[in-house]
């Protein structure tokens, strides 16, 4: 599914984000990427997502070149993967219901399709009841799970999380990963960048830890440290 | 393409009515910066008219020796005629222009002051163009010098007044331009402002999968909208405007010559309504594209 191939990333300031990865996930894995701050876990998912490109070395999704990718071609690479952020980046003047249908309508969805979908994917994280909100009117907890709907509505092979817990309380934290195991379990496949050590030590996976721009560690179920 | 479409045009009106109170100041922004240009567009129009009037009252008056013939009278008044920059020539006896004058000054006693008509025959000569009356008043006095007693014309006024309106016209031009550019430029920066403020939905749209055409649509056809709303908003200030302002002045001075031709005024009302569906849709495609440029693509965090 994923294949990264002596993966280098050296930013226009000249800091070396990444240095030598090497990483191999198949579909329907569950991966955690782990490190502290710097460590070069959003680079990598940045470049998963072709929002930026290689310095040397190359990603392939399904073994298409993301180092060689036509520009024009990035916004269909993306729609094939969801994307969660910590930040959730919603649109702050829709509805619930029309942030998730955005993601469906830039796909020149129809609108019956785009109706059964959203509603679908809503019941999926608990939010049937708040369509009609405005994210503003909505908890933290809540947005992230916007969020989420926007990023599998289409269901995408691939789910990329950008420290999804990062400004959540433990409980919803918790509830946020079970989510994101039920939709690992519909043969979707999960990266999640994340420094939450209860997080990744209560539901096992397989763990990559990276370290200044190097992989430092590689385990089945593994835990945080 | 048509879904498309409809989905853009749905967007932009969600949009718009959800923006509030900063497209009502676009919109209003736009609409003033129209009516500057609409004013302006009204006032060189107005300008124009005054010196194609004055200018159509210009003549030359070439009064005529007492020992001309009649036959030599027509053949001079046919050669007058055949010069290019004469419009026409008209023969005025001088009993004529005794009639007109003895009119004129009903209070002299003339006929008992004197006793024989003094005033010589005389042609009146209308040019085309007022800036050729000096040129042909003094041609018509040297070469004809055998007939002509006198060649009067009103020629510094003439002079004047077509230096008035050469300079409406030209530099009339070159302020429609300057303002058209100041009249985009401040439309594409208030469409600016509203596309900046949604800098955010735009990363998002990409971050989703959109391409750079379907973030474009809804946001042109926003500034169509607004362009279009400015510039309605703008024609119909200008028209009531100008229906008051002549009007008054028409009541103080009865025969200024005021533009009121209702072609001239509807295409100057369309020019300002076409401008600002014009620059609204150029702003946003302009604003867009900027935010849309390489740079913006990347996540900012």
């Amino acid at each position: 599914m994923i294949r990264i191939h002596y993966l280098e990333k050296e930013y226009d300031n000249g800091f070396l984000a990444l240095n030598g990865i090497n990483l191999h996930i198949a579909k329907d894995e569950f991966v955690y990427l782990v490190g502290s701050s710097g460590a070069g876990k959003s680079t990598l998912l940045k470049l998963l997502f072709s929002v930026e490109k290689p310095t040397s070395g190359d990603v392939f999704i399904d073994s298409v070149s993301l180092k060689t990718l036509p520009s024009k071609q990035i916004p269909y690479l993306r729609r094939n993967i969801g994307v969660i952020f910590q930040d959730f980046k919603l649109l702050p003047r829709r509805t619930v219901f029309e942030n998730v249908a955005f993601a469906l309508q830039v796909m020149h969805y129809q609108r019956y399709r785009i109706r059964k979908q959203v509603t679908q994917v809503l019941e999926l994280v608990g939010l049937q009841e708040k369509m009609s909100n405005f994210p503003s009117e909505l908890s933290g907890g809540e947005q992230q799970r916007i969020c989420i709907a926007r990023a599998i509505v289409n269901n995408p092979p691939i789910l990329l999380a950008d420290e999804p817990t990062g400004s959540l309380d433990p409980d919803t934290s918790w509830e946020i990963m079970q989510l994101l195991s039920k939709i690992n379990a519909r043969r979707t496949t999960v990266i999640v960048a994340t420094h939450d050590k209860g997080i990744v030590d209560d539901i096992r996976k397989r763990v990559v830890a990276l370290e200044n721009g190097r992989i430092i560690r590689d385990s089945e179920l593994g835990s945080y440290n | 393409m048509f879904g498309d479409s409809f989905f853009f045009i749905s967007e932009a009106f969600t949009s718009l009515k959800r923006s509030g109170i900063m497209i009502i100041i676009s919109i209003a922004t736009i609409a003033v910066s129209l009516i500057v240009f609409g004013v302006f567009l009204l006032l060189t129009a107005n300008l124009n008219n005054i010196a194609e009037f004055v200018t159509s009252k210009l003549e030359i008056r070439v009064y005529l020796n007492n020992s001309m013939t009649v036959s030599e009278i027509q053949n001079f008044k046919t050669e007058i005629a055949e010069m290019p920059s004469v419009k026409s020539v008209e023969f005025i006896s001088k009993d004529i222009a005794w009639d007109v004058f003895k009119k004129s000054f009903q209070k002299l006693e003339l006929n008992d002051l004197v006793g024989i008509n003094p005033l010589p025959d005389s042609f009146k000569v209308s040019m085309y163009n007022g800036r050729e009356v000096k040129k042909v008043a003094k041609y018509l006095e040297d070469k004809f010098s055998g007939y002509v007693d006198d060649v009067g014309y009103t020629g510094h006024i003439a002079e004047r007044i077509e230096m008035l309106a050469a300079c409406a016209k030209y530099g009339g031009l070159g302020l429609v331009v300057f303002l058209t550019l100041a009249t985009l430029f401040i439309i594409v920066n208030t469409i600016r402002l509203t596309v900046l403020a949604r800098n955010d939905e735009i990363e998002i749209m990409l971050l989703v999968g959109a391409t750079k055409y379907f973030i474009r649509g809804p946001f042109i056809i926003e500034g169509f909208i607004m362009g279009v709303t400015g510039g309605g908003a703008a024609v119909s200030f200008l028209y009531f405007f100008y229906l008051l302002f002549a009007t008054k002045i028409q009541e103080t001075i009865p025969f200024f010559p005021l533009v009121f031709d209702k072609d001239k005024l509807n295409s100057i009302y369309a020019v300002v309504l076409l401008l600002g569906a014009v620059l609204g849709t150029l702003g946003a495609y302009i604003s867009v594209s900027k935010s849309l440029s390489y740079e913006n693509m990347r996540i900012r965090k």
